[in-house]
């Protein structure tokens, strides 16, 4: 039986605005086995980031509990949560303003080593710190410069290279190579999963790119408007999506083929996450949406095996 | 001979800044003809934006210089026009579209009137007839008539990026410029903006320079594509030669970085290192330190153009010698 390092049950965050409760993260449930990457895709919105933030405490959740080896870290002291943060790092999305610009490389990365007391010889200090740059790829030449300096990617190798400075076994990976090139984009791609199988490492991998997130997960997981609405392996949620927005997201995606394939055109866009009524969430944009969807909210149901689907037809609609 | 909306020539554009001089366009040569779209891929300082100011003539100067090269627009030599005649001929004879549609709208003036300030000016429109030619244009994206009073605040992405697609095409352009212009939305929207725009291409009949750093962006509205590099066009063929028969050794690498959404085992293999300093270009092939077969005439010696066929040229050493090589391996199926 495989480990489950992180579980997360009836997630919810809810954020004040002058029009009432924002629903950011509505009831989600998952969990993660040691070793292995959840992706956690949707669009602009959705929750995902939300969720990643909540999980590490950065923010704090409404409601809802979060199992870190056991342990629910959202009764945690301060201290005892800082304490747990050795192991559990995130990585942004921009790696143009998540790095302090007035640092150098190898201040940025030995910064949390000094701030968690992890070594406090200096010159082990500075060993650890090269070491963390040939781990991830970064030339020990680039050790005095500056990030204004330094391109994209290599940013993101400082980033990646601060969150592993501690003992760290579980990132959050938010949007990590959405701001790069494809070409860069390959190579942290490639960094990361390497980084995984080296260390053992567990990724929450957040990201709108679908592709990215087909060749990266193990499972996946879809938000849509703070809702989990459809999750199973990777393999059998691309192969086989069951609800209509899995479908509709998953045919949109440009592909770099001359086959032409069939595109789900969504009609509107998301609505609003305030206050949302106890309904089917996509009910409005749905093409198969019917009378049960805008009066009951569906719950999550198992599909088969690991797969899960929040729609009230999909019974129907696979048959 | 075929009727062309576009034809550049060897253009050159350098920017002199203090740190030094940046080649960004490096003899650029396109032609496109009237109705079609070309697609403009490569990556983050690649010359793909400059390319396209470069049409509009709208490359800052200083610290922006054309060293040499033409731009001929519609029968019009760009270079040649008064800054008053260019100002008749953007937004009339050639429109662009910008990545980000949040910063592109101004704040504080009604969505209505922005579209209609452009009609007036163009075609010399009453402030009512402007509005009413607004109304039908915001109507064309898809957008409600009665969302004309409102402001771009209340709009969301998909719908500010339609306000910009109708203000570009609000004095029917013969030619549309757009860059990344679904870069910045959910691919759901992207998905709506892209039909969009396919349509209203052949409504009106209208040629397009499309910027983009996704091919399957491109694959899905584009006739002909350009692969830049370092400011040129390293590959350059219809939508068939350049995804089918790959022949830059570049153009293969993006198409192995690109995570294969039908095969997620495929292993990424990206291009090493990258792009060369554009302060300090090599005296051969830009491409040459990352390029998996460089030659020894590639450190020192720039390539020249080797056509395929009447439509596909790549800039390759490799075919000078062995016009019949083929490169390795390529992840996409054909």
């Amino acid at each position: 039986m495989s480990k489950i390092i992180l579980e997360v049950k009836n997630l919810k965050k809810y954020f004040d605005s002058p029009k009432g409760k924002l629903h950011a993260v509505d009831d989600v449930s998952f969990a993660i086995e040691k070793g292995k990457t959840l992706g956690v895709v949707g669009e602009s919105g959705c929750g995902k980031s939300t969720t990643g933030r909540v999980i590490l405490r950065l923010l704090e959740a409404t409601d809802g509990e979060i199992f870190y080896k056991g342990v629910n870290i959202r009764k945690l002291s301060a201290a005892k949560m800082r304490e747990l943060r050795r192991e559990m790092q995130i990585i942004f999305q921009d790696p143009f303003s998540s790095l302090d610009p007035r640092n150098t490389v190898s201040e940025i990365i030995e910064e949390p080593i000094i701030l968690n007391k992890l070594i406090k010889n200096k010159k082990q200090r500075f060993e650890r710190v090269l070491e963390l740059m040939d781990l991830v790829g970064l030339s020990r030449r680039l050790i005095n410069t500056y990030p204004h300096e330094l391109d994209g990617g290599r940013r993101q190798r400082i980033g990646i290279a601060r969150a592993l400075a501690l003992n760290t076994e579980f990132i959050v990976c938010d949007e990590p190579v959405s701001a790069l090139d494809v070409s860069i984009q390959a190579q942290i791609l490639n960094l990361l999963k390497n980084l995984q199988h080296k260390l053992g490492l567990t990724y929450i991998f957040i990201t709108h790119d679908l592709s990215v997130v087909n060749h990266f997960s193990d499972d996946v997981a879809v938000m849509y408007l703070g809702k989990m609405v459809e999750k199973a392996p990777a393999e059998e949620l691309f192969s086989h999506p069951v609800h209509p927005y899995t479908q509709a997201l998953l045919s949109a995606i440009p592909r770099p083929t001359l086959d032409k394939h069939e595109k789900i055109i969504l009609k509107g866009e998301i609505t609003s996450p305030i206050e949302p009524e106890p309904i089917c969430r996509f009910a409005n944009r749905c093409r198969y949406a019917e009378d049960i969807c805008r009066r009951e909210e569906p719950q999550l149901e198992t599909v088969e095996g690991e797969h899960e689907v929040a729609c009230h037809r999909w019974r129907e609609l696979e048959g | 001979m075929k009727d062309h909306i576009l034809e550049i020539k060897d253009l050159h554009i350098q920017f002199n800044t203090d740190e030094g001089v940046v080649q960004a366009l490096n003899g650029i040569d396109i032609t496109l003809e009237r109705g079609k779209t070309l697609g403009l891929v490569g990556e983050t300082g690649a010359g793909k934006t400059t390319t396209a100011l470069s049409i509009l003539r709208l490359v800052p100067r200083p610290p922006g210089e054309v060293v040499r090269g033409s731009i001929i627009l519609d029968g019009i030599p760009i270079m040649e026009q008064s800054e008053y005649e260019m100002e008749k001929i953007r937004g009339k004879t050639v429109s662009m579209i910008f990545q980000d549609p949040m910063t592109a709208l101004n704040p504080v003036i009604k969505v209505g009137e922005q579209i209609a300030e452009a009609i007036s000016i163009h075609q010399k429109l009453s402030k009512e007839k402007s509005l009413a030619k607004a109304r039908e244009v915001l109507e064309l994206v898809g957008i409600p008539g009665n969302r004309m009073q409102e402001y771009p605040h209340q709009f969301s992405g998909g719908m500010k990026q339609r306000v910009i697609i109708a203000i570009a095409l609000s004095c029917s352009p013969k030619l549309l410029i757009a860059d990344e212009p679904t870069t910045a939305l959910d691919v759901t929207i992207q998905a709506q903006v892209l039909e969009l725009m396919k349509e209203l291409k052949q409504k009106f009949h209208m040629a397009m320079v499309m910027i983009s750093h996704d091919l399957g962006v491109v694959a899905e509205v584009c006739d002909d594509v350009a692969i830049m590099y370092a400011g040129k066009i390293v590959e350059q063929g219809s939508l068939e030669d350049v995804f089918l028969r790959t022949k830059h050794p570049y153009t293969e690498g993006l198409f192995n970085s690109i995570p294969n959404i039908d095969d997620r085992k495929a292993e990424l293999i990206p291009i090493r290192g990258l792009m060369s300093d554009p302060y300090n270009l090599p005296s051969g092939c830009p491409f040459f330190d990352r390029c998996d077969y460089a030659m020894d005439i590639c450190r020192t010696e720039k390539p020249v153009k080797h056509s395929f066929s009447d439509t596909h040229f790549t800039e390759c050493h490799l075919y000078t010698a062995q016009p019949e090589f083929s490169l390795k391996s390529k992840k996409t199926k054909e």
